[in-house]
């Protein structure tokens, strides 16, 4: 029963959790984006590349994650760990009711009606100021969870972590199930997929509700990043780098999730000072993955055997 | 009131029809949605701007400059971009255009910053009135030089041989090649053709609206409203749809609120394809195992 | 009482008549075929029984109980497996995946058992890997476990789909076109196979136009012309009926 895999993670995971040793504040920052553009990539993977839907609402599923939190927390004085559970409660709701759409349009009327979405709920964010006080943004107050507070990027990084490995775990595991081969199967052949016993409908529905929950406590995660978030935070750019994230890193992958978060995440940074300077590289690292690596990160990490992903389990 | 109101509406929607025409000739041939067309009308926009005051070219020269510029812009794009991943399935189509889309943004933005810009009005004659109703100069040309392209497409399409070899080549692919078309070449053209109609769009507009680099976004919304509400692929819809996006945008601002013309797009777009994805006069279709 | 009743079934697509009024009972244990020339309405026939078609008229019964109707997925539920003419396979996924998804059927564990790794989940995804691979083995193809589907050959891919029917243990069997692509070889073991099932009391229903494969080991058979039955019985006297000489079997 040794697969190396079930030593290589756990051993990973205790390698991950050492960097708020000896990093300064700069590089922690960075370090806890990249946790949260992970879960925001695997959450997208799920509809976009599990799914194969051309769903572009998955700003619109952070935007919820990220304001229901900040109103919970911010507005109602909840504690954290409440308002972390109703950001993905409420968000995969949101993710079920974009799902029926799917239902019946196919990729290109989705892709157009899912961004009409995700402006009207931007729109909204703006103008609902009584709720989000609108284009001033929402502040987030510093969070604390079991009596631990959560007020320094170093606490963070950890809650981060887990939330992360929880979220990779709990994929992993539904990817590798009936579940998981029933939205691959439904994205492939739907009509093969029905005669298999396999209800598509609900499979999409499903696929949508789960892309929710994660992408919700990315939005809850980002909200505590931040420690503010205004509505600006979930536009069109926004979108674009969730795009680049899911096609660099490898559609259809964990892996390739979690890689294009570690790749992109600090070029934002990086790239910020120049104006235009990020939207063209990134622009153009995704127009290159198009032509020569469709595949993305992913393709070149399943090279190594230990990384290599199944839709079923041993 | 309402006249006035449905004649602005119509110059408006002028502009989303040409845009929205220009991406449903590329969808009906090369069954790729381009999410770049408002960027492509925003980049002619610039162009003028960039023509008119570095280098001070006189507007109709520079008006038939960017016409050109876009027209060789799309074609690149075709067989640079498009060309390679063809066959690819239709996500990569479309992550390709949404990349170019932002490729032309950040270019922009690199070359003039995130400000607002506007320039000299060019239509400076006198309004016409009828009756009551205004007709502003920039209205009279943007109407005018819709209805002049849009009446000589539709009669370039229906009556010339041009128009012939291209509904075969839409048709049947492989088909119009094995009687000799060169149907790459096709693409490519068709792709240059709809990048000059955006960039019509974009000269009209570019004297009386601010200019910046993220102003393509709002009219490919519009565009594609007018495109699901004549329904998708159906050229004339594509028209229709635009003109009647403009005139609802009026009516809504006027009659229920001004922030509803920001809207007034994602509730069309949302309301059609949950009701009747087929658009006005578009088909619907049957799908069989 | 067969295990498949079709009673008087008629499709009509925007006018034009596909079938009209076709019947046909499939018993436990027996191969029936269903052939005719092209157009004759025999894939309609199985789109209709297998819920992808909704009948105008006629009944389409499983072991008694009436299914006309109902969507595809809950027909296949209640022990019906088909094959499809064209790719009818999950392309990007593994074989062994594809395999798999027609044995995810047994499968009991709920989400949370999943979500969570319980062990039940566990050991019930190990029995039907193992099952997989066994079934694979069983049809001579378990070196390809891991390749992907897309990658093989239409007769390899053929075999994958025929197995991947058969790991949920169907009741009954819908073969569409089972033969084409195949070598002399392979059609022979087609043959062997499909009257083995039957013997493990399958209802083995199939379309072809490989009428040797048909005549050699159909218990009965039903030609179809222009969505009517022509003729319906034992190879013998099928292949002795005087219109169905002339509308199909030519000089046979």
């Amino acid at each position: 029963m040794s697969d190396p895999r079930r030593l290589l993670w756990p051993a990973l995971l205790i390698l991950a959790a050492l960097p708020p040793f000896f990093v300064n504040d700069y590089v922690q920052y960075i370090l806890n984006s990249i946790l949260v553009y992970a879960v925001v990539a695997i959450g997208f993977n799920i509809v976009l590349g599990y799914a194969g839907q051309l769903a572009f609402a998955n700003a619109a599923f952070f935007g919820v994650g990220a304001y229901t939190t900040a109103i919970c927390m911010g507005r109602w004085h909840w504690p954290f760990l409440p308002a972390l559970l109703s950001a993905a409660l409420v968000t995969a709701l949101v993710g079920l009711v974009v799902s029926l759409p799917a239902l019946r349009l196919r990729a290109y009327y989705l892709a157009i009606v899912t961004l009409a979405f995700g402006e009207l709920l931007r729109w909204g964010y703006i103008h609902a100021d009584w709720l989000t006080l609108g284009s001033s943004g929402l502040p987030v107050p510093a969070a604390s969870m079991f009596g631990i507070s959560l007020a320094s990027d170093r606490a963070r990084y950890w809650l981060f972590l887990c939330l992360t490995a929880l979220v990779l775990w709990g994929s992993a595991n539904l990817l590798r199930s009936r579940f998981g081969r029933a939205v691959v199967a439904v994205r492939e052949n739907e009509s093969a997929a029905a005669a298999m016993g396999i209800a598509p409908a609900l499979t999409k529905i499903g696929a949508f509700a789960w892309s929710g929950c994660v992408v919700g406590i990315a939005g809850a995660m980002f909200a505590l990043l931040l420690g503010r978030i205004n509505p600006e935070s979930f536009d069109l750019s926004q979108l674009l780098l969730h795009f680049s994230l899911v096609m660099i890193g490898g559609l259809g992958s964990l892996v390739g999730s979690v890689a294009g978060a570690v790749v992109l995440t600090a070029a934002p940074e990086l790239l910020r000072n120049v104006a235009g300077l990020e939207e063209i590289v990134f622009s153009l690292l995704l127009i290159g993955v198009l032509l020569f690596m469709p595949k993305g990160l992913a393709g070149l990490l399943s090279r190594v055997a230990v990384l290599r992903e199944h839709l079923y389990l041993g | 009131m309402l006249a006035q109101l449905v004649v602005s509406g119509i110059g408006q929607g002028s502009i989303y029809a040409l845009v929205a025409l220009g991406m449903t000739i590329l969808f009906r041939v090369t069954t790729v949605v381009n999410f770049a067309h408002g960027e492509l009308f925003m980049f002619s926009a610039f162009v003028i701007y960039l023509l008119l005051n570095a280098f001070d070219v006189p507007y109709l020269l520079a008006a038939l400059a960017a016409i050109l510029v876009l027209f060789v812009l799309g074609s690149v794009v075709e067989r640079v971009l498009m060309r390679p991943i063809r066959h690819a399935p239709h996500m990569a189509l479309a992550m390709m255009t949404v990349a170019l889309s932002y490729l032309l943004r950040g270019v922009v933005r690199m070359g003039w910053g995130g400000d607002v810009r506007s320039l000299p009005p060019m239509f400076t004659f006198d309004p016409v009135m009828l009756g009551t109703v205004v007709l502003a100069a920039q209205d009279i040309v943007t109407i005018g030089a819709t209805l002049l392209l849009v009446a000589g497409f539709f009669v370039l399409l229906q009556r010339s041989r041009f128009g012939k070899l291209a509904q075969a080549a839409t048709d049947s692919p492989r088909g119009a090649a094995l009687i000799g078309l060169n149907v790459p070449g096709f693409h490519r053209t068709m792709w240059g053709v709809a990048a000059a109609m955006a960039a019509i769009a974009g000269i009209l507009v570019a004297p009386v609206t601010l200019l910046y680099p993220d102003m393509g976004a709002q009219v490919l919304v519009r565009a594609f409203a007018a495109m699901t509400l004549g329904g998708f692929g159906n050229l004339g819809g594509a028209v229709a749809g635009g003109l009647l996006m403009g005139v609802l945008e009026q009516l809504a601002g006027f009659y229920v609120s001004t922030a509803m013309i920001d809207i007034a797009s994602y509730i069309v777009i949302i309301v059609v394809l949950l009701s009747r994805p087929a658009g006005l006069f578009g088909r619907v279709e049957r799908v069989r195992v | 009482m067969a295990l498949l009743e079709i009673e008087s079934v008629s499709v009509v697509f925007g006018g034009l008549a596909a079938l009209t009024e076709v019947s046909l009972t499939a018993e436990a244990g027996t191969v029936s075929a269903v052939i005719g020339p092209n157009g004759a309405g025999k894939t309609t026939l199985f789109n209709a029984v297998s819920g992808y078609e909704r009948p105008q008229e006629g009944v389409v019964r499983l072991d008694g109980r009436p299914v006309t109707g109902l969507p595809p997925h809950a027909i296949s539920r209640l022990g019906l497996r088909r094959t499809f003419q064209n790719g009818g396979l999950f392309g990007e996924m593994t074989v062994l995946e594809n395999v798999m998804v027609g044995a995810d059927r047994a499968t009991r564990s709920g989400i949370p058992g999943v979500l969570f790794g319980l062990k039940r989940h566990r050991r019930e995804e190990r029995r039907a890997v193992a099952d997989s691979r066994a079934m694979l083995a069983r049809v001579g193809i378990d070196r390809l476990a891991q390749a992907r589907v897309r990658d093989l050959s239409f007769g390899q891919q053929r075999l994958v789909e025929i197995t991947r029917a058969l790991i949920s243990r169907p009741r009954v069997l819908l073969l569409d076109e089972p033969a084409v692509g195949l070598s002399q070889a392979e059609r022979d073991v087609l043959a062997t196979t499909l009257r083995q099932l039957a013997a493990e009391g399958i209802a083995v229903l199939l379309v072809e136009h490989v009428i040797d494969l048909v005549m050699a080991i159909s218990d009965r058979v039903l030609v179809l012309n222009f969505g009517r039955v022509l003729a319906e019985g034992t190879p013998d006297e099928v292949r002795a009926n005087q219109a169905v000489l002339e509308a199909y079997l030519g000089s046979a």
